[in-house]
Protein backbone atom coordinates (compact mmCIF):
# COMPACT_ATOMS: atom_id res chain seq x y z
CA UNK A 1 0.00 0.00 0.00
CA UNK A 2 1.53 3.67 -0.93
CA UNK A 3 0.71 6.02 1.96
CA UNK A 4 0.28 9.90 0.66
CA UNK A 5 3.13 11.76 2.53
CA UNK A 6 4.04 15.11 3.56
CA UNK A 7 7.43 16.82 5.27
CA UNK A 8 5.52 17.49 8.64
CA UNK A 9 5.29 13.96 9.33
CA UNK A 10 7.51 13.32 11.75
CA UNK A 11 5.84 9.65 12.80
CA UNK A 12 4.13 8.18 10.58
CA UNK A 13 2.56 4.67 9.95
CA UNK A 14 5.88 3.47 8.22
CA UNK A 15 7.28 3.59 11.66
CA UNK A 16 4.89 1.82 13.34
CA UNK A 17 5.33 3.92 16.70
CA UNK A 18 2.80 4.14 19.36
CA UNK A 19 1.14 7.22 18.26
CA UNK A 20 1.66 9.42 14.90
CA UNK A 21 3.61 12.93 15.52
CA UNK A 22 2.59 15.79 12.53
CA UNK A 23 4.68 19.28 13.15
CA UNK A 24 2.54 22.26 12.80
CA UNK A 25 5.34 24.83 13.81
CA UNK A 26 8.63 25.43 14.40
CA UNK A 27 8.16 24.13 18.16
CA UNK A 28 5.16 22.58 18.26
CA UNK A 29 3.79 18.95 16.85
CA UNK A 30 0.41 17.08 17.29
CA UNK A 31 0.58 13.46 18.58
CA UNK A 32 -2.60 11.27 17.85
CA UNK A 33 -3.31 7.87 18.19
CA UNK A 34 -6.90 5.87 18.85
CA UNK A 35 -7.45 3.04 20.80
CA UNK A 36 -10.29 0.60 21.64
CA UNK A 37 -11.08 -2.71 23.13
CA UNK A 38 -13.89 -5.04 24.08
CA UNK A 39 -13.66 -5.27 28.27
CA UNK A 40 -11.05 -6.21 29.92
CA UNK A 41 -12.94 -6.41 33.73
CA UNK A 42 -16.20 -6.54 34.85
CA UNK A 43 -16.89 -3.39 36.52
CA UNK A 44 -17.78 -1.30 34.00
CA UNK A 45 -16.23 2.11 35.53
CA UNK A 46 -13.02 0.21 36.00
CA UNK A 47 -13.25 -0.42 32.79
CA UNK A 48 -13.84 3.01 31.26
CA UNK A 49 -11.41 4.03 33.43
CA UNK A 50 -8.62 1.42 32.09
CA UNK A 51 -9.81 2.00 28.61
CA UNK A 52 -8.68 5.77 29.30
CA UNK A 53 -5.40 5.38 30.75
CA UNK A 54 -4.65 2.99 27.60
CA UNK A 55 -5.25 5.07 25.06
CA UNK A 56 -3.81 8.75 26.95
CA UNK A 57 -0.42 6.54 27.42
CA UNK A 58 0.57 6.46 23.65
CA UNK A 59 0.39 10.35 23.79
CA UNK A 60 3.16 10.14 27.17
CA UNK A 61 4.82 7.58 25.49
CA UNK A 62 5.88 9.42 22.81
CA UNK A 63 7.63 12.27 24.95
CA UNK A 64 3.98 14.54 24.93
CA UNK A 65 1.06 16.00 26.82
CA UNK A 66 -2.45 14.83 26.16
CA UNK A 67 -4.37 17.82 25.69
CA UNK A 68 -8.11 16.68 23.86
CA UNK A 69 -10.05 13.30 23.87
CA UNK A 70 -13.32 11.85 21.78
CA UNK A 71 -15.46 8.92 22.87
CA UNK A 72 -15.45 6.09 20.64
CA UNK A 73 -18.33 3.53 21.80
CA UNK A 74 -19.72 0.28 19.91
CA UNK A 75 -22.48 -1.06 22.58
CA UNK A 76 -24.90 -3.71 22.46
CA UNK A 77 -28.23 -1.35 23.12
CA UNK A 78 -31.32 -4.08 23.09
CA UNK A 79 -29.61 -6.22 25.18
CA UNK A 80 -27.49 -3.90 27.52
CA UNK A 81 -28.49 -1.46 30.63
CA UNK A 82 -27.56 1.93 29.23
CA UNK A 83 -26.54 2.22 33.12
CA UNK A 84 -23.51 0.34 32.43
CA UNK A 85 -22.72 2.42 29.10
CA UNK A 86 -22.92 5.30 31.55
CA UNK A 87 -20.83 3.83 33.90
CA UNK A 88 -17.95 3.02 31.58
CA UNK A 89 -18.27 6.83 30.30
CA UNK A 90 -18.22 8.37 33.68
CA UNK A 91 -15.03 5.89 34.05
CA UNK A 92 -13.45 7.65 31.15
CA UNK A 93 -14.39 11.09 31.75
CA UNK A 94 -12.75 10.76 35.34
CA UNK A 95 -9.75 9.36 34.01
CA UNK A 96 -9.65 11.68 31.77
CA UNK A 97 -10.42 14.70 33.86
CA UNK A 98 -7.59 13.26 36.71
CA UNK A 99 -5.01 14.02 33.07
CA UNK A 100 -6.36 17.05 32.94
CA UNK A 101 -7.43 16.45 28.85
CA UNK A 102 -10.63 17.80 27.88
CA UNK A 103 -13.27 15.69 26.17
CA UNK A 104 -14.42 17.15 22.93
CA UNK A 105 -16.42 14.87 21.12
CA UNK A 106 -17.02 11.34 20.33
CA UNK A 107 -19.21 8.62 18.45
CA UNK A 108 -21.61 5.58 19.04
CA UNK A 109 -22.51 2.68 17.16
CA UNK A 110 -24.99 0.04 17.95
CA UNK A 111 -23.12 -3.41 17.75
CA UNK A 112 -23.17 -6.85 19.53
CA UNK A 113 -20.28 -6.69 21.16
CA UNK A 114 -19.64 -3.54 23.70
CA UNK A 115 -16.47 -1.72 23.06
CA UNK A 116 -14.98 1.54 24.76
CA UNK A 117 -11.89 3.35 23.84
CA UNK A 118 -10.82 6.71 22.71
CA UNK A 119 -9.19 9.12 20.36
CA UNK A 120 -6.66 11.51 22.34
CA UNK A 121 -4.34 14.30 20.85
CA UNK A 122 -1.35 16.08 22.38
CA UNK A 123 1.21 18.50 21.79
CA UNK A 124 5.00 18.08 21.96
CA UNK A 125 7.76 20.42 21.14
CA UNK A 126 9.00 18.89 17.44
CA UNK A 127 12.77 17.97 18.75
CA UNK A 128 11.39 16.33 21.97
CA UNK A 129 9.58 13.39 20.41
CA UNK A 130 10.51 9.75 21.93
CA UNK A 131 10.16 7.03 19.84
CA UNK A 132 11.00 3.36 19.94
CA UNK A 133 14.53 3.93 17.79
CA UNK A 134 16.95 5.18 19.37
CA UNK A 135 18.67 2.32 22.17
CA UNK A 136 22.58 3.58 22.50
CA UNK A 137 25.12 0.73 24.67
CA UNK A 138 25.30 1.70 28.18
CA UNK A 139 21.82 2.97 28.67
CA UNK A 140 19.46 1.20 31.68
CA UNK A 141 16.30 0.12 31.00
CA UNK A 142 13.52 1.27 33.25
CA UNK A 143 9.81 0.06 34.00
CA UNK A 144 7.07 2.22 35.40
CA UNK A 145 4.37 -0.99 35.83
CA UNK A 146 4.75 -4.43 36.95
CA UNK A 147 4.32 -7.17 34.36
CA UNK A 148 1.35 -10.28 34.69
CA UNK A 149 -1.94 -8.45 33.64
CA UNK A 150 -3.01 -10.48 30.72
CA UNK A 151 -2.33 -13.94 32.72
CA UNK A 152 -4.23 -12.32 35.93
CA UNK A 153 -6.78 -11.83 33.99
CA UNK A 154 -6.85 -15.03 32.75
CA UNK A 155 -7.29 -16.06 36.13
CA UNK A 156 -9.90 -14.10 37.10
CA UNK A 157 -11.89 -15.19 34.10
CA UNK A 158 -11.25 -18.49 35.92
CA UNK A 159 -12.68 -17.40 39.28
CA UNK A 160 -9.01 -18.08 40.74
CA UNK A 161 -7.89 -14.70 42.00
CA UNK A 162 -9.07 -13.29 44.99
CA UNK A 163 -10.57 -9.81 45.24
CA UNK A 164 -7.39 -8.31 46.58
CA UNK A 165 -5.64 -9.35 43.71
CA UNK A 166 -8.30 -8.37 41.31
CA UNK A 167 -8.57 -5.08 43.08
CA UNK A 168 -4.44 -4.41 42.86
CA UNK A 169 -4.39 -5.93 38.94
CA UNK A 170 -7.42 -2.94 38.16
CA UNK A 171 -5.58 -0.17 39.92
CA UNK A 172 -2.38 -1.01 38.18
CA UNK A 173 -4.01 -1.17 34.49
CA UNK A 174 -6.15 2.51 35.27
CA UNK A 175 -3.12 4.21 37.08
CA UNK A 176 -2.19 6.66 34.26
CA UNK A 177 1.52 6.70 32.99
CA UNK A 178 1.53 10.58 33.55
CA UNK A 179 3.66 10.71 36.41
CA UNK A 180 6.39 8.57 34.85
CA UNK A 181 6.22 10.53 31.66
CA UNK A 182 6.66 14.11 33.46
CA UNK A 183 9.00 12.94 35.09
CA UNK A 184 11.30 11.93 32.66
CA UNK A 185 11.03 14.52 30.31
CA UNK A 186 13.98 16.14 32.70
CA UNK A 187 16.10 13.70 31.86
CA UNK A 188 18.33 12.37 28.62
CA UNK A 189 15.96 9.69 27.00
CA UNK A 190 17.24 8.15 24.17
CA UNK A 191 14.01 6.02 23.49
CA UNK A 192 10.47 4.81 25.19
CA UNK A 193 7.81 2.81 24.63
CA UNK A 194 4.67 1.51 26.77
CA UNK A 195 4.02 -1.95 27.27
CA UNK A 196 1.14 -4.13 25.85
CA UNK A 197 -0.27 -6.14 23.96
CA UNK A 198 3.23 -7.74 22.85
CA UNK A 199 4.03 -8.21 26.40
CA UNK A 200 7.55 -6.92 27.75
CA UNK A 201 9.78 -8.54 25.23
CA UNK A 202 7.60 -8.08 21.98
CA UNK A 203 7.47 -4.01 22.29
CA UNK A 204 11.38 -4.47 23.55
CA UNK A 205 12.01 -6.39 20.57
CA UNK A 206 10.99 -3.46 18.26
CA UNK A 207 13.47 -1.30 20.24
CA UNK A 208 16.02 -3.74 19.65
CA UNK A 209 15.14 -4.47 15.80
CA UNK A 210 17.44 -2.23 13.74
CA UNK A 211 19.21 -0.34 16.26
CA UNK A 212 22.52 -2.33 16.28
CA UNK A 213 22.58 -3.33 19.57
CA UNK A 214 21.46 -5.99 22.01
CA UNK A 215 20.11 -5.83 25.01
CA UNK A 216 20.53 -7.90 29.01
CA UNK A 217 17.50 -8.13 31.23
CA UNK A 218 17.75 -9.33 35.03
CA UNK A 219 14.67 -11.35 35.63
CA UNK A 220 14.21 -11.15 39.04
CA UNK A 221 14.35 -7.60 38.72
CA UNK A 222 11.42 -6.88 36.52
CA UNK A 223 8.41 -6.03 38.68
CA UNK A 224 5.33 -8.60 38.40
CA UNK A 225 2.59 -9.80 39.86
CA UNK A 226 4.19 -12.69 42.45
CA UNK A 227 0.34 -14.37 41.89
CA UNK A 228 0.86 -14.10 37.96
CA UNK A 229 3.74 -16.93 38.47
CA UNK A 230 1.53 -19.46 40.18
CA UNK A 231 -1.23 -19.05 37.37
CA UNK A 232 1.43 -19.13 34.83
CA UNK A 233 2.11 -22.78 36.31
CA UNK A 234 -1.49 -23.54 36.14
CA UNK A 235 -1.12 -23.20 32.00
CA UNK A 236 -3.54 -19.85 33.03
CA UNK A 237 -2.16 -18.34 30.12
CA UNK A 238 -3.78 -16.49 27.76
CA UNK A 239 -3.39 -17.46 24.24
CA UNK A 240 -1.63 -13.90 23.36
CA UNK A 241 1.29 -14.83 25.41
CA UNK A 242 2.02 -17.95 23.13
CA UNK A 243 1.22 -16.32 20.07
CA UNK A 244 3.97 -13.30 21.53
CA UNK A 245 6.09 -16.38 22.47
CA UNK A 246 5.96 -17.84 19.22
CA UNK A 247 6.81 -14.67 16.91
CA UNK A 248 9.68 -13.40 18.86
CA UNK A 249 11.19 -16.44 21.09
CA UNK A 250 13.71 -16.29 18.42
CA UNK A 251 15.62 -13.42 19.31
CA UNK A 252 15.60 -13.91 23.33
CA UNK A 253 18.26 -16.27 24.78
CA UNK A 254 16.89 -17.34 28.33
CA UNK A 255 19.70 -17.71 30.78
CA UNK A 256 19.35 -21.36 32.74
CA UNK A 257 18.18 -19.27 35.72
CA UNK A 258 14.56 -18.30 33.94
CA UNK A 259 12.34 -20.21 35.10
CA UNK A 260 9.11 -20.99 32.77
CA UNK A 261 6.61 -19.22 34.15
CA UNK A 262 9.04 -16.30 34.98
CA UNK A 263 9.01 -16.59 31.24
CA UNK A 264 5.76 -16.34 30.52
CA UNK A 265 5.12 -13.39 32.63
CA UNK A 266 8.08 -11.83 30.29
CA UNK A 267 5.46 -12.44 27.33
CA UNK A 268 2.31 -11.86 28.35
CA UNK A 269 0.19 -9.21 26.87
CA UNK A 270 -0.56 -6.38 29.60
CA UNK A 271 -3.53 -4.00 29.15
CA UNK A 272 -2.61 -0.40 29.99
CA UNK A 273 1.05 -1.46 30.63
CA UNK A 274 4.08 0.92 32.25
CA UNK A 275 6.65 2.81 29.84
CA UNK A 276 10.28 1.38 29.26
CA UNK A 277 12.47 3.45 28.89
CA UNK A 278 15.86 3.54 27.83
CA UNK A 279 18.33 6.24 29.58
CA UNK A 280 22.08 6.94 30.48
CA UNK A 281 23.02 5.05 32.94
CA UNK A 282 23.53 7.58 35.37
CA UNK A 283 20.34 8.80 35.09
CA UNK A 284 18.12 5.74 35.40
CA UNK A 285 18.94 5.99 39.71
CA UNK A 286 17.29 9.01 40.19
CA UNK A 287 14.51 8.76 37.58
CA UNK A 288 12.90 5.93 39.20
CA UNK A 289 13.69 7.73 42.45
CA UNK A 290 11.82 10.06 41.57
CA UNK A 291 8.85 8.14 39.95
CA UNK A 292 8.87 5.76 43.44
CA UNK A 293 8.74 8.97 45.63
CA UNK A 294 5.37 9.55 43.51
CA UNK A 295 4.09 6.86 44.63
CA UNK A 296 4.56 5.15 41.33
CA UNK A 297 6.70 2.02 40.24
CA UNK A 298 9.78 2.03 38.55
CA UNK A 299 13.10 -0.22 38.33
CA UNK A 300 15.94 -0.76 36.24
CA UNK A 301 14.99 -3.91 34.75
CA UNK A 302 18.46 -4.35 31.93
CA UNK A 303 21.13 -2.88 30.12
CA UNK A 304 21.85 -2.12 26.53
CA UNK A 305 24.98 -3.70 25.13
CA UNK A 306 26.98 -2.66 22.45
CA UNK A 307 26.53 -6.34 20.49
CA UNK A 308 25.27 -5.64 16.88
CA UNK A 309 23.57 -8.80 16.47
CA UNK A 310 20.24 -7.58 18.15
CA UNK A 311 19.49 -9.94 20.55
CA UNK A 312 17.52 -9.87 23.79
CA UNK A 313 19.26 -11.95 26.78
CA UNK A 314 17.54 -12.62 29.65
CA UNK A 315 19.38 -13.86 32.91
CA UNK B 1 -8.80 -43.42 30.04
CA UNK B 2 -10.71 -40.51 30.77
CA UNK B 3 -11.28 -38.43 28.16
CA UNK B 4 -12.36 -34.60 28.01
CA UNK B 5 -13.50 -32.81 25.05
CA UNK B 6 -12.56 -29.18 25.11
CA UNK B 7 -12.71 -28.42 21.30
CA UNK B 8 -14.61 -25.10 20.59
CA UNK B 9 -13.63 -23.77 24.32
CA UNK B 10 -11.39 -20.60 24.62
CA UNK B 11 -8.70 -20.01 27.32
CA UNK B 12 -9.28 -20.55 30.41
CA UNK B 13 -12.29 -23.14 29.53
CA UNK B 14 -9.90 -26.15 29.08
CA UNK B 15 -7.91 -25.58 31.68
CA UNK B 16 -10.63 -25.52 34.04
CA UNK B 17 -12.69 -28.02 32.45
CA UNK B 18 -9.86 -30.41 33.16
CA UNK B 19 -9.22 -28.81 36.57
CA UNK B 20 -13.14 -30.32 37.88
CA UNK B 21 -12.37 -33.16 36.35
CA UNK B 22 -9.18 -33.76 38.12
CA UNK B 23 -11.61 -32.41 41.24
CA UNK B 24 -14.21 -35.31 40.88
CA UNK B 25 -11.51 -37.57 41.06
CA UNK B 26 -8.09 -38.28 40.35
CA UNK B 27 -8.15 -40.65 37.21
CA UNK B 28 -4.70 -42.62 36.19
CA UNK B 29 -4.67 -41.63 33.37
CA UNK B 30 -6.74 -38.83 30.79
CA UNK B 31 -6.58 -37.28 27.19
CA UNK B 32 -7.82 -33.70 26.80
CA UNK B 33 -8.81 -32.74 23.48
CA UNK B 34 -8.48 -29.47 22.41
CA UNK B 35 -8.59 -27.36 19.06
CA UNK B 36 -5.52 -24.97 19.38
CA UNK B 37 -1.94 -25.10 20.08
CA UNK B 38 -2.27 -22.20 22.91
CA UNK B 39 -5.26 -24.31 24.97
CA UNK B 40 -2.83 -27.42 24.55
CA UNK B 41 -0.01 -25.65 25.86
CA UNK B 42 -1.80 -24.73 28.99
CA UNK B 43 -3.49 -27.93 29.32
CA UNK B 44 -0.24 -29.28 29.55
CA UNK B 45 1.53 -27.04 32.07
CA UNK B 46 -1.90 -27.64 34.51
CA UNK B 47 -1.35 -31.23 34.17
CA UNK B 48 2.47 -31.13 35.04
CA UNK B 49 1.76 -28.88 37.81
CA UNK B 50 -0.87 -31.19 39.09
CA UNK B 51 1.58 -34.12 38.93
CA UNK B 52 0.84 -36.14 35.60
CA UNK B 53 3.67 -36.70 33.46
CA UNK B 54 2.92 -35.31 29.99
CA UNK B 55 2.53 -35.99 26.57
CA UNK B 56 1.19 -34.16 23.42
CA UNK B 57 -0.75 -35.37 20.14
CA UNK B 58 -1.77 -33.90 16.92
CA UNK B 59 -3.65 -34.87 13.99
CA UNK B 60 -5.04 -32.54 11.50
CA UNK B 61 -6.71 -29.81 13.38
CA UNK B 62 -7.44 -31.62 16.48
CA UNK B 63 -4.73 -30.93 19.23
CA UNK B 64 -4.70 -33.49 22.25
CA UNK B 65 -2.56 -33.97 25.64
CA UNK B 66 -2.03 -37.19 27.28
CA UNK B 67 -1.48 -37.47 31.23
CA UNK B 68 -0.51 -40.08 33.08
CA UNK B 69 0.41 -40.42 36.74
CA UNK B 70 3.54 -41.74 37.83
CA UNK B 71 4.53 -42.91 41.49
CA UNK B 72 7.07 -40.21 41.82
CA UNK B 73 4.88 -37.55 39.85
CA UNK B 74 1.83 -38.36 42.02
CA UNK B 75 3.48 -38.14 45.43
CA UNK B 76 4.54 -34.23 44.55
CA UNK B 77 3.43 -31.38 41.54
CA UNK B 78 6.07 -32.03 39.01
CA UNK B 79 6.39 -28.61 37.76
CA UNK B 80 7.12 -26.15 40.74
CA UNK B 81 10.06 -28.66 42.21
CA UNK B 82 13.64 -27.46 43.38
CA UNK B 83 15.28 -23.79 43.01
CA UNK B 84 15.71 -23.21 39.43
CA UNK B 85 19.47 -23.02 39.68
CA UNK B 86 22.24 -24.41 37.37
CA UNK B 87 23.65 -26.39 40.75
CA UNK B 88 23.00 -30.09 40.51
CA UNK B 89 19.86 -31.81 42.31
CA UNK B 90 21.04 -33.07 46.12
CA UNK B 91 23.94 -30.49 46.23
CA UNK B 92 21.59 -27.65 47.98
CA UNK B 93 19.40 -27.65 50.71
CA UNK B 94 15.73 -26.51 50.50
CA UNK B 95 14.95 -24.56 53.65
CA UNK B 96 11.53 -23.56 54.23
CA UNK B 97 10.04 -21.35 57.10
CA UNK B 98 7.27 -21.57 58.44
CA UNK B 99 5.63 -18.44 60.38
CA UNK B 100 2.71 -19.03 62.34
CA UNK B 101 2.66 -15.59 64.42
CA UNK B 102 3.56 -12.33 63.99
CA UNK B 103 5.84 -12.20 67.17
CA UNK B 104 8.34 -15.47 68.10
CA UNK B 105 8.45 -17.28 71.69
CA UNK B 106 5.64 -15.98 74.42
CA UNK B 107 6.36 -13.82 77.29
CA UNK B 108 6.90 -10.49 76.26
CA UNK B 109 4.78 -9.68 73.17
CA UNK B 110 6.97 -6.30 72.13
CA UNK B 111 10.28 -8.09 72.64
CA UNK B 112 8.42 -11.02 70.35
CA UNK B 113 7.76 -8.94 68.07
CA UNK B 114 11.14 -7.11 67.38
CA UNK B 115 12.93 -10.39 67.53
CA UNK B 116 10.20 -11.30 64.61
CA UNK B 117 11.48 -8.31 63.02
CA UNK B 118 15.13 -8.92 63.33
CA UNK B 119 14.72 -12.73 62.90
CA UNK B 120 12.92 -11.95 59.03
CA UNK B 121 15.77 -9.48 58.31
CA UNK B 122 18.52 -11.92 59.23
CA UNK B 123 17.20 -14.74 57.00
CA UNK B 124 18.96 -13.66 54.36
CA UNK B 125 21.67 -15.07 55.32
CA UNK B 126 20.76 -18.37 54.53
CA UNK B 127 21.69 -17.51 51.10
CA UNK B 128 19.99 -19.80 48.75
CA UNK B 129 19.24 -22.58 50.58
CA UNK B 130 16.04 -20.31 51.59
CA UNK B 131 13.64 -21.28 49.40
CA UNK B 132 10.58 -20.88 50.69
CA UNK B 133 8.38 -18.66 53.11
CA UNK B 134 5.45 -19.29 54.38
CA UNK B 135 2.56 -17.67 56.17
CA UNK B 136 -0.35 -18.76 58.25
CA UNK B 137 -2.66 -17.95 61.04
CA UNK B 138 -1.48 -14.39 63.05
CA UNK B 139 2.00 -14.47 60.69
CA UNK B 140 0.05 -13.09 57.68
CA UNK B 141 0.26 -9.85 59.75
CA UNK B 142 3.93 -9.48 58.36
CA UNK B 143 2.61 -9.33 54.48
CA UNK B 144 0.35 -6.35 54.71
CA UNK B 145 0.83 -3.04 54.67
CA UNK B 146 1.28 -2.12 58.16
CA UNK B 147 3.87 -4.56 58.31
CA UNK B 148 7.37 -3.57 59.78
CA UNK B 149 9.35 -5.95 57.33
CA UNK B 150 7.13 -5.66 54.41
CA UNK B 151 10.32 -4.44 52.42
CA UNK B 152 12.70 -6.65 53.49
CA UNK B 153 9.78 -8.93 52.33
CA UNK B 154 9.47 -7.50 49.22
CA UNK B 155 13.34 -7.66 49.04
CA UNK B 156 13.22 -11.42 49.29
CA UNK B 157 10.41 -11.56 46.42
CA UNK B 158 12.02 -9.58 44.14
CA UNK B 159 15.22 -11.61 44.68
CA UNK B 160 13.38 -15.00 43.70
CA UNK B 161 12.05 -16.11 46.90
CA UNK B 162 8.54 -17.38 46.85
CA UNK B 163 6.83 -16.22 49.78
CA UNK B 164 3.43 -18.14 50.27
CA UNK B 165 0.52 -16.31 52.75
CA UNK B 166 -2.58 -18.45 53.98
CA UNK B 167 -5.28 -16.67 52.13
CA UNK B 168 -7.99 -18.46 54.90
CA UNK B 169 -5.80 -17.00 57.38
CA UNK B 170 -5.83 -12.86 55.86
CA UNK B 171 -10.08 -13.71 55.19
CA UNK B 172 -10.34 -14.78 58.87
CA UNK B 173 -8.91 -11.41 59.59
CA UNK B 174 -10.39 -9.36 56.84
CA UNK B 175 -6.94 -8.43 55.84
CA UNK B 176 -6.91 -9.84 51.69
CA UNK B 177 -7.39 -6.63 50.09
CA UNK B 178 -3.74 -5.54 52.77
CA UNK B 179 -1.82 -7.82 51.66
CA UNK B 180 1.06 -6.39 50.02
CA UNK B 181 3.43 -9.16 49.13
CA UNK B 182 3.63 -12.92 48.25
CA UNK B 183 1.20 -15.09 46.81
CA UNK B 184 -2.54 -15.93 48.40
CA UNK B 185 -2.27 -19.71 48.35
CA UNK B 186 -4.50 -22.44 49.99
CA UNK B 187 -3.43 -25.29 52.60
CA UNK B 188 -2.65 -27.39 49.33
CA UNK B 189 0.09 -25.46 48.00
CA UNK B 190 1.93 -25.13 51.78
CA UNK B 191 1.29 -28.87 52.50
CA UNK B 192 3.00 -29.80 48.84
CA UNK B 193 6.06 -27.49 49.84
CA UNK B 194 6.36 -28.84 53.24
CA UNK B 195 6.80 -32.00 51.85
CA UNK B 196 9.25 -30.92 48.72
CA UNK B 197 11.24 -29.07 51.41
CA UNK B 198 14.62 -30.59 52.78
CA UNK B 199 14.24 -28.88 56.44
CA UNK B 200 11.28 -26.86 58.01
CA UNK B 201 11.65 -24.46 60.56
CA UNK B 202 8.38 -23.57 62.45
CA UNK B 203 8.44 -20.33 64.18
Amino acid sequence: MRFPTDENVIVGLERADDAGVYRVSEDLALIQTVDFFTPVVDDPYAFGQIAAANALSDVYAMGGVPKTAMNLVAFPVRDMDLAILRAILQGGIDKLREAEVVLIGGHSVEDKELKYGLSVTGFVHPRRVLTKKNLRPGDLLVLTKPLGTGIVNTAIKAGLADPGLIERVTRTMAALNRTAAERLAAFRVHACTDVTGFGLIGHLAEMVSGSGTSVRLEAAAIPLFSEALGFARMGLIPAGAHRNREFRETMVDFGPGVPRERQDVLFDPQTSGGLLISLPAEDAGPLCAQIREEGGTAAVIGEVLADASERIRIE
Amino acid sequence: MKEIDCRGLACPAPVLHTKATLQEGRPEAVRVLVDNAASQENVRRFLESEGYETRNERSGDDYAVVGRRSGAAAAAPASETRPATATPPGERRTVLVLCTSDRIGRGDDELGRRLMVNFLKTLREMGPDLWRLVFVNNGVKLTIDSSEVLEDLKAYETGGLKILVCGTCLNHFGLLERKQVGETTNMLDIVTALQLADKVITV
